[in-house]
This record gives C-alpha cells, structure tokens and sequence, in this order.
C-alpha cells in the first residue's frame, strides 16, 4: 500500500478516536448523531457545554499527550539505536511522579507549582538514568540504560507508593495524579501542551534527517558529519522536555512513547522522515483510544487514563521484547 | 567482565574477607541489638535486658518480645535472604543492574495479594504471604520458561523480566484504582516493604524455607564464579549452563518471594547489598555471597530501626529507609564503573 | 462417707467463694468472638466513631489514633473525654508499640483498615472490631451499643440512644417531608470531587431523613462502594436537587467549576441549594453525637431550602 494511503488511514483512525472521544460519557444526550452538530453550532444546550467545555480540552489534551509522548519516544529511540527505549522504561514518567509526590507530601520543599515540580523530577530522573548507564558522554550501553531507568522509576515510584500509608486525603490527591486522570481536563491545561506539541513536532521534523544517519553508527555519522554526542544530548532534551510538559498537565502516562513508535516502524519503515508524522499522528490516536476505553471500562465510573496506557501499553511491552531480534 | 580469580585466592586477600566478615558479624549485632531499643517507645538497655532474660526489673514484654525481636529476626531473615537472590541474578544475568525486581518478582507478588485482599475479601487476609509467594514464582516462572525454551541471551532475559514486571504493575495499578480501598493501609505499607504489624507467626510460616534456601544460596556460590568465567569456558569446564542457570534463578526467586510474602515489596536490598559487598571484597562468590547477605541484614535492621525511631508514632516503611540510605549510595557506585565491567 | 460429701461442698464454697470476680464479657463483633475483662479503665480506639461510642456513654479512652491531628477529636468529645489521652498515630497504621506502652485491657478498632493487623492487636489486648470506615448509619449505631455492652455501660447507651432516637425524631419531623428532594453529599479535596453513595454512612443517614438520591446503580441494583469519584459531566446527570458540601481544600474543585454551564445548571446550583458543611463532622466521625450534629445542622439547611 503507498506510504500516502497508510498516512490515510491513520488520520482516518485518529478522526474517529477523536470523534469518538467526544461523544461517549456520562452524559446521556450526546450521541455520534448530533456531536459534530453540538461541536459547531452553539444552541447554548448542556449538552454542547457537555461537548465543547468539559469534552473538547479533555480530549485536546489526550491527543496533545499523544504527540509528545509519542515523539519523546522516538527520538529517546532513535539516540539510544534501542526500539525498545521509552521515557516509561527510563524512569522519567516515574520521576514526574515522585517531584508531584514530594511537593503534595512536603509543601515547604515545593518549587513554583505541582507542574514544575512534575518536571524538575521528570529531568533529574532522566539525568541520574542517563548518568548511571554511561553518561552522555562516554559510550551508552543501552541495556545498562534499560535497567538503570526501571531502577530509578522503581525508586522513586516507592517514595510515591509510601505517601499512600499516610492521612486519607494526602492518599487520594497523591493517587489521583500519579494515575493521570484527565477527567478535569480545562482548556488552560492544553494549551501549553500545543506550544510543546508544536515545537517537538518541529524540531523533530528537523532532526529526522540527522536520526535517520545515527542508526548507521557513532562512526558512521562522524564520517557524515553528524556529531552524534551533540545529537545524543538534544534528542534527550527534547525526550525529556516533551515528556515533563505531557506529565505537569496530565500526569505520568505509560507506554506510549514505546507502542507508537515501534508500531508505525513496523508499518511505515524506518526513516524518520515519516516516522515523525506517523508518530504524532498514532500518539494521537492512541492516546484518544484509551480516553474513550476509560470511560467505558466501568462505566458510568470513570478509570484514568495512566491505568489504561498501562493495562494496553505493558502486554504489548511484553509482547515487542518476546519478539525482538537484537538487542543492540 | 571482573577480573576474578577462581584459583587459590592469596593469602592476605582471603585474610582481608575474613576480617570484613567478622566486623561485619559484630556490626549486625549491634545494629540488631539496638533496633531493639528504638521505636516510638525508647526502651533502655537494662530494661531489654531484663525482659530478654526474664530478670528482676522493669520489662517491656509486649514491645521487646511481641513485636520487635520478631521484628529484628524477620528483618535479618528477610535482608540476607534478598541480598542473597540479588547476588544471584545480578550473577545469572550478568548484569550489575538486575534484581529481583527486574524478574518481575516484586511486582508478581504484589499483584496477587493485592487480588487476594482487594477482590476476594471474604478470604482472611492471612493468606496474602502465600498468595504474594505463589505470584513471585508465576512472574520468574514466565521468564524461566521463556529461557528454557529459546536460547536468549542474558540481556534478552532481563529485558523480558521488565516487561513481565510492567504487565503485573499494571494490574497493580488497576486494584488499586478500582478498589476504592486505599483507605485500608495493610496492602498499601505491605507494597512500599514493611515490617508494621508483624508478629512471631510471621517468622513461623517463613523461617525454615529462608533458612533452608540461603544455606542453598550460599553453597551454589561456587557455580556462580564459573557462570561469570562465560558460557564457553564454564561449559567447557563441565557446568550445563542453562540448567544450571534455571536452577539458580529458582533459588533466588523462592527467596524472594518468601521475602516479599512476608516483609512486603523491598526490591531495593537485593539491588544494593550486592554492590557494597563486591566493593568490599570483589567480585569472587564464595566470599561475596556471605558478605552481601550481612549487608542485607545490616540494612533492613537499620532501616526498621530508623523508620520506627524517625517521627513516631508514625512508622515510616522499612523499604523506603533502605531506599533513601542506599540510593545515593548506589548512584555514587553506578557513576564510578564504567560499562566495561559488566558483560 | 458423710464427712466426705460435707468436705467436697465445703471445698466447692470456699472455691466459689475466692473465685475472681471480675467476669469476662463475650463479645460478637466483625472478626469474630473475643471475651472482653469486665469493666475496662484503658481503652484505646482506632477510629473516630470509636470515640463517639465512648462519648456517649461518659468513657474516655486513654489512646486514640487521631491521625497526629489532636484538633480531629472535637470539642463535642473532648468535652466529655477530656484532653488527657494519647495519640497513638494515624488510623491507617496506627503504632503497635505506643498502644501497647498504654497497656491497654481493650482496643477498638475498624475492620477494613485493621484487619491485617487483628492478630498484632490481639496480642497486646482483647481487641473487638467494627465497620467504620464503610459502614451505614444503622452499622453506626449498632456498633455503639456492642461498645457499650463490651464497656458495661449498656444502661447509659440504652438511655442516650434513646435520648439520640427523640433527637433525631425531633430533627426528622422540623425538617418534614423531603422525599421529593434529592440530597447529596460531596467531598471536594481540590483535586476531585467523591460522592458518597446510599450505602455510605451520609448516603444512609440522609436516606433516613427522608431525602432520595440520583446516584446511578452500576449493576441495577446495588451500590458496592460508599464513596465514589465523580467527574463534573456525571455529577450534571445525577442533578442532585441539594448539595451537602464538605470542602477539604480551599478553594475547592466546585469553586473553579462556577460559571461552567455544566455546573451551573445543575439543580442545587441553579437554586443556589449548595451548603458547605463541615468536611471533618460530616464525614469521618460517624457516630451518634456526629449525627446529631448533622441532624442539627440538616434542619438549619433545610430552613434556608430555596424552592
């Protein structure tokens, strides 16, 4: 099938995610047959409130997180030449979590607000992940990678999982977040999340052409006049900054800089030309999926959208290693 | 790989290991002794003494003898047996960064006591030790089947041991959510490894395998320096190497689903103890395993203590002590090696 | 042969005679049969409502797990307990080694948080369990009544529940007729925002004065949780006709909804039906005097119902 025909059928899925993630919820005068009505003519009904004011940023933000995981991931695998790279398996998502934990937990040590504190924890973590596999520098074994990032996730993640012993209402806010429920979703929560969506999407875009020469080889590259230490540092950067931004609005969100792009490899090859498009399109599309599978999984309850990636992004995990061939 | 030497060690490297034993010995006597004296309740030595002994004088039965002699014996069964199953695997997979939470034996376990107590109510919660055990062993069991069934390598191994992991926390995560009983904390302190609430019937169900297992541990030492020689030179040195790496995964599983079924998910001993101990006296099993187990033992007693002593009368977890001691710790060790001495 | 039969019922009196006293008290509660010394002096409670039983029938426990919030034990108890108990720490994990320093002869303590640790507790003293944390009005008053057997106060809690029953009376008939209203009570910890369902302890109590509520029945029949998280869109459909809010953060969640159509044109809100009770009474107390607390404070609210 032409690349143009694939590219298609993705825009295709994500529309109806989309689409689809604005008409389920609680409330019941919302169905596919008048949603597009709702979204575009203002009859001043609840319903369209339901649409346009509680609906719309939610599912904003689920596809804004989409595209930044998705592309976080990407470029995390691209610099560490390992498919199986992702800013779940390098403890950063984790790392968010413990900086909301410590800042919720002792209020004197909070810098700014929960969201900065969600990002200064998502970057130290992915700096001590970073150092301990061999730096940025020197040679980066990347299975010293893996493990350093399930080690500082773990780490930090049991700081967050010991605030659940203490009093009840600490308990919940610090288990609400970490589980990234977007179901109080505001517009005003989005909107930085389209400034990074739209810088990473850029920057990526420029950058394609670079990853596509460091998957031939530190040497290689050199000798095509890329620096790949130069390369290494940005891509994390840009990994580490699309992440923070993605967990300060919606908290830490598993598995989708891993699923995303390790599918579209398999459907759209390996250059990252369109690799970057596809990427932001499936993050998009993925993350749009599981909003709507969340509110039905216990419906009329709600369950939250980290559970979710989770539950989908673990087993196809499991899955990619069983499969995988090297392990570079 | 380490430079390691497997013929006779010199005489002064080997008087060195003993000495480091010994303190080591003297250290978690101590460390034991005095976790008997802290808590939300200071209790000064004459006053442990005399309840330990039954002499003349005041006594603190309950706390010295219901709550923290079980306390210090599980915290030195359950830290030596961790460190032990660390040592193992971080030799199985040939990997300084691998541990029982890498298997996915932590998350294993959690799961399925967490689904004992969430989703099955009615049954006492007694059972979650074995529950937790009999979760441990499903999630290593994948990974073993998995290893004897397709040749992988030590990396492949760990790798899937992570995702198994994930897959379980996942689950985790969901109970926990869904559950709406975060209010009840038993689940909760057990998954953040704690020693809370624990009483000699704790030691009873747990003590005799622990015991049995380490004795095993530390007798198989020998065959984890041959793992570490390679897979050529140690087949050729007659060892079946995947049999006996399957083997030896066994051992370190059982210890630490056992560990975890009693002391809750405290993945960090096993990560740590290892390090420390090679740092004190290289890289050699038959005097590294021992040494990793005091450690062990050194640091969940410490730790138990410190958590009790800290903010009473809340108690904050033994696993999360050991975690705050020996992160900057084990960030420190993992800065100064470089990749080239893991394989 | 004579002498013999004299000597066994002499033997028998004089044994009698010195037996103790003090009889043990057999008391059913949620994990089982536990005999309880007669007359306890030091009690120690594991949770709030613990204390409300104890209150009520003029016993002052000697620990009780507070959250290390002295504040949380209200001036309602303090005034009949006084001010001399110990806090043993959080009703989640309280400190088995301060609760045994109190030597205590009976702890009391709540079924879902504490039954890991039942059999730690009942090393350091008889220990009798109830359903606090999720357990209806009706559970509520019952468990008082086991307490008071179990402290040997059953003629006064016979009396102040009594007393309690005329209270409540008094409180249903000022407030009448509700039962065209449907009444909700809400946390709101900033975050997020929990309903408490009919099988809660406030779900049940307001059914009891005679409110219904909207909440939907999952699985068409029952509810299984007592307290459930909402978001905003599920709480415009269950459109409670009155909101009961207990705000544990300021400003609450509901504050950043005012002026969203959604929130707006929920019923409570449009009548401007939402009153902001006490977080603390309403929800962890749970207990007799808490009740007629939020009895009291109910015919205040309903005085002020805006049709």
């Amino acid at each position: 099938m032409p690349v143009a025909y694939r590219f298609a059928l993705l825009a295709a899925a994500v529309l109806i995610a989309a689409l689809l993630s604005l008409t389920i919820g609680q409330r019941s005068d919302v169905g596919l047959g008048n949603v597009l009505q709702l979204l575009f003519i203002d009859d001043g009904s609840l319903a369209r409130s339901a649409v346009v004011d509680l609906r719309l940023p939610r599912s904003l933000i689920a596809a804004l997180v989409g595209i930044n995981l998705g592309l976080a991931g990407l470029a995390l695998q691209a610099v560490t030449r390992n498919p199986l790279a992702s800013e779940s398996v390098l403890g950063i998502n984790q790392g968010a979590a413990l900086g909301v934990a410590l800042g919720l937990v002792f209020p004197g040590l909070l810098i700014g607000n929960l969201d900065t504190m969600a990002i200064v924890g998502a970057v130290v973590a992915g700096a001590v992940t970073f150092g301990i596999a061999g730096g940025l520098g020197g040679r980066l074994d990347s299975m010293r990678l893996i493990l350093a990032g399930v080690t500082v996730g773990a780490f930090s993640f049991a700081f967050v999982r010991f605030t659940f012993t203490l009093e009840d209402n600490l308990s919940r806010l610090v288990l609400s977040w970490t589980s990234a429920d977007i179901s109080a979703a505001r517009f005003d929560q989005a909107l930085p999340l389209v400034f990074w969506a739209a810088g990473g999407l850029l920057i990526s875009s420029f950058m394609a052409h670079s990853f596509n020469i460091l998957a031939l080889g530190d040497g290689a590259s050199q000798g095509l006049g890329v620096d790949p230490r130069r390369l290494r540092f940005i891509g994390a950067m840009l990994a580490a900054v699309l992440t923070g931004a993605s967990v300060a609005a919606a908290g830490p969100v598993m598995f989708v800089g891993l699923v995303i792009p390790h599918l579209c490899r398999l459907w759209f090859g390996s250059n990252h030309r369109l690799l970057v498009p596809a990427v932001a399109l499936g993050g998009a599309g993925l993350v749009l999926f599981a909003d709507v599978v969340s509110k039905l999984v216990r419906f009329p309850y709600e369950t939250p959208l980290g559970v979710i990636c989770a539950l989908i992004g673990a087993p196809y995990f499991l899955f990619a290693t069983l499969r995988a061939r090297h392990m570079a | 790989m380490s430079a390691v030497t497997h013929t006779a060690t010199p005489p002064r490297t080997a008087l060195r290991g003993l000495v480091l034993l010994v303190a080591l010995v003297v250290l978690v006597i101590v460390a034991a002794l005095w976790s008997l004296s802290v808590g939300a309740v200071p209790i000064p030595t004459q006053t442990i003494v005399n309840t330990l002994f039954n002499l003349d004088g005041e006594q603190q039965t309950y706390i010295i003898m219901k709550s923290r002699l079980p306390r210090m014996v599980l915290a030195l069964l359950a830290g030596g047996a961790l460190a032990l199953s660390g040592s193992i695997i971080q030799a199985v997979i040939r990997n300084p960064l691998a541990s029982p939470n890498i298997i996915g034996i932590n998350s294993g376990a959690a799961l399925f006591a967490l689904v004992l107590v969430l989703v099955f109510p009615e049954i006492p919660q007694v059972w979650m030790p074995l529950a937790a055990c009999i979760g441990g062993l499903t999630a290593a069991a994948f990974v073993m089947v998995v290893a004897h069934y397709r040749n992988l390598s030590a990396i492949h191994l760990a790798l899937i041991g992570v995702a198994v992991g994930f897959v379980f926390e996942a689950g985790v995560d969901y109970l926990l959510i869904v559950s709406n009983d975060s209010e009840s904390s038993a689940p909760m302190i057990w998954l953040t490894g704690s020693l809370w609430g624990r009483t000699w019937a704790h030691v009873t169900i747990s003590w005799v395998p622990l015991v049995v297992l380490s004795a095993v541990a530390l007798l198989l030492s020998y065959r984890l320096d041959l793992i570490a020689l390679g897979e050529a030179t140690a087949t050729g040195l007659g060892l079946n190497v995947p049999r006996q790496r399957l083997l030896l995964l066994l051992v370190a599983t059982l210890l630490a689903s056992v560990s975890v079924a009693v002391v809750g998910v405290m993945g960090f001993i096993g990560l740590m103890a290892p390090h420390i101990a090679r740092r004190l006296v290289g890289g050699s099993h038959r005097l590294m395993l021992p040494v990793a187990a005091l450690v062990g033992m050194l640091l969940v007693v410490l730790a138990d203590g410190i958590g009790r002593a800290i903010a009473p009368p809340i108690e904050v977890s033994a696993g999360i002590i050991a975690a705050l001691i020996g992160a900057p710790f084990f960030i420190y060790i993992m800065l100064t090696t470089t990749s080239e001495q893991d394989s | 042969m004579f002498n013999r039969a004299i000597l066994a019922a002499l033997a028998g009196a004089i044994m009698l005679a010195v037996a103790p006293l003090a009889q043990a008290v057999e008391i059913k509660h949620d994990l089982g049969t536990t005999e309880v010394p007669d007359a306890p002096k030091r009690i120690v409670v594991l949770e709030y409502s613990f204390v409300d039983s104890l209150a009520a029938v003029g016993v002052a426990p000697v620990g009780i797990a507070d959250d290390d919030t002295r504040g949380s034990i209200v001036p309602a108890y303090t005034a009949v307990i006084g001010d001399d108990w110990k806090s043993v720490g959080t009703r989640k994990s309280p400190s088995l080694e301060v609760i045994a320093s109190l030597q205590p002869d009976l702890i009391i303590a709540d079924t879902s948080r504490h039954e890991a640790i039942y059999g730690a507790l009942s090393e350091i003293a008889p220990t009798i369990v109830f359903d606090s944390l999720t357990g209806t009005y009706q559970v509520a008053l019952e468990a008082a009544k086991t307490i008071a057997h179990a402290v040997g106060k059953d003629a006064e809690m016979a009396a102040r529940l009594a007393e309690h029953e005329k209270k409540m009376e008094g409180f249903k008939a000022e407030i009448g007729d509700v039962s065209a209203w449907s009444a909700q009570f809400i946390v709101d910890n900033g975050e997020g925002i929990f309903l408490h369902s009919p099988v809660s302890y406030n779900g049940s109590l307001l059914a009891w004065f005679g409110f219904k509520n909207n909440m939907p029945t999952p699985d068409g029949h029952t509810y299984e949780e007592a307290i459930v998280k909402t978001s905003l869109e599920q709480l415009s459909e269950i459109n409670p006709q009155l909101i009961l809010r207990g705000k544990y953060a300021d400003p609450g969640l509901t504050d950043s909804w005012v002026g969203q159509p959604l929130y707006d044109n929920v019923t409570a809100v449009k009548t401007g039906n939402v009153f902001d009770v006490n977080a603390h009474e309403w929800s962890r107390l749970r207990g007799v005097i808490a009740s007629e607390t939020s009895g009291a404070n109910l015919v205040e609210i309903v005085k002020n119902l805006k049709q």
